[in-house]
């Protein structure tokens, strides 16, 4: 009875680990996906663009060929 | 400490984007050598203005083409000047996030990014120029809906199609703004026996110049030297003429962009029926391009807000939440 209870206890321990682990293993992932679509966000991409300074236009010269 | 940089190292133009200033620096990628000494006479508005004007001891040069560069030394004297003009010395060393064709191979990759770290980067670090167009252009990437940028630069044309933070499919070829100007180029040497600049080319591509016919259409006064006499002459060219002189690179460009389409996923590629495709890119400029696009693909297409400066703000945007999106990095992902 004592092994039986001792086995049980023994398996929900392993049980208890895996999962823990499997869980912290999965999270980082999940966060920094999160995190990346986050930042791409049309409210964090509109915050970065209102920051900053309109951009340059130049009048002397014609930019209109390429990037 | 120096300020984080993007830079839009365009065929055409290079725009430097400073973290948490914005656009500091928007000239064109052109550097004038001295042939004799090898030293630099001016760089950027200064020395475009001296393209095929120069005495013989003086040359003015674009030392990218196709969005690759052609000639590494002074590719990388010209990203040092330029990083000095925006404060960056030997002191401040910033990260620099770098727009790319997305087309470029491994060696045209470390060429940028040795140039910019010899230049004086700390860190260098890529990203496709059609992604940061994207970013740029306000698209919303975050969802999971097909969105679809063309970037048409002065050296390479890329079409691709981003959902969810990632390029799904990408279609990318070596033919932009500047061939087209070399087109009217060839075209009134051919036809009209005289030659002409590339400076006068883009003049005449800007003045004239379309994809397909348009309202308001007009002739344009063309000078050049005649190849028989050697003496100036004057020709008046119409805009049926370019539109056949450039014809070409146009089918090249949108015959890449109907090849991008076929390869998006179904699920995606309805939605661009209602959201359309989005222009960005000075080449996206040219009259009737839109509506030549649109006719040979039955897609919508869009002119971006920011044509010109939507690529550097979204790289701009990338080196604002560095940590976040470092995993869109070209070194990233392999």
């Amino acid at each position: 009875m004592t092994v039986l209870f001792i086995s049980l206890v023994v398996l929900a321990a392993v049980g208890f680990y895996w999962y823990g682990r499997r869980r912290h293993h999965q999270e980082p992932g999940v966060a920094s996906f999160q995190r990346h679509i986050d930042a791409l966000s049309s409210e964090r991409r509109r915050e970065s663009f209102e920051r900053v300074r309109p951009p340059m236009h130049d009048d002397d010269y014609d930019d209109e060929t390429g990037s | 400490m120096a300020r984080d940089l993007a830079i839009d190292l365009g065929t055409a133009n290079t725009l430097v984007y400073m973290k948490g200033k914005g656009i500091v620096l928007n000239e064109p990628s052109v550097i004038a050598l001295n042939r004799q000494t090898g030293e630099v006479l001016a760089t950027g508005r200064e020395a475009w203005q001296m393209i095929g004007r120069t005495p013989g001891y003086i040359v003015a040069v674009r030392p990218l083409r196709g969005g690759a560069i052609t000639d590494f030394e002074i590719t990388e004297r010209m990203i040092r000047l330029l990083l000095q003009r925006v404060g960056v010395s030997r002191f401040t060393r910033p990260k620099v996030v770098i727009c790319v064709p997305s087309a470029i191979t491994e060696v045209e990759r470390r060429a940028v990014t040795d140039a910019a770290r010899r230049a004086g980067a700390a860190d260098a670090q890529l990203i496709e120029q059609p992604m940061a167009a994207a970013i740029g252009a306000d698209l919303p990437i975050d969802e999971p809906v097909g969105n679809m940028v063309i970037d048409i630069g002065g050296g390479t044309s890329e079409t691709a199609v981003i959902s969810l933070g990632g390029i799904v499919a990408l279609e990318a070829v070596r033919v932009g703004s500047f061939d087209i100007d070399a087109a009217i180029q060839a075209y009134v040497r051919r036809e009209h026996g005289i030659a002409i600049g590339e400076r006068t080319a883009e003049e005449v591509k800007v003045a004239i110049g379309s994809a397909s016919p348009t309202e308001d259409e007009s002739q344009a006064e063309v000078r050049g030297r005649d190849l028989m006499t050697g003496l100036p002459k004057t020709v008046v060219l119409t805009p049926e003429e370019v539109r056949f002189a450039i014809d070409d690179v146009v089918s090249s460009i949108t015959a890449s962009v109907v090849r991008c389409l076929a390869k998006a996923p179904p699920e995606l590629a309805q939605d661009f029926l209602s959201r359309g495709m989005y222009l960005v890119g000075g080449g996206g400029l040219l009259r009737g391009l839109a509506q030549r696009i649109e006719k040979e693909t039955n897609v919508p297409v869009r002119m971006s807000n920011m044509p010109l400066e939507a690529v550097v703000m979204g790289a701009g945007h990338c080196i604002e939440h560095y940590d976040a999106l470092k995993g869109m990095f070209m070194g990233a992902r392999r």
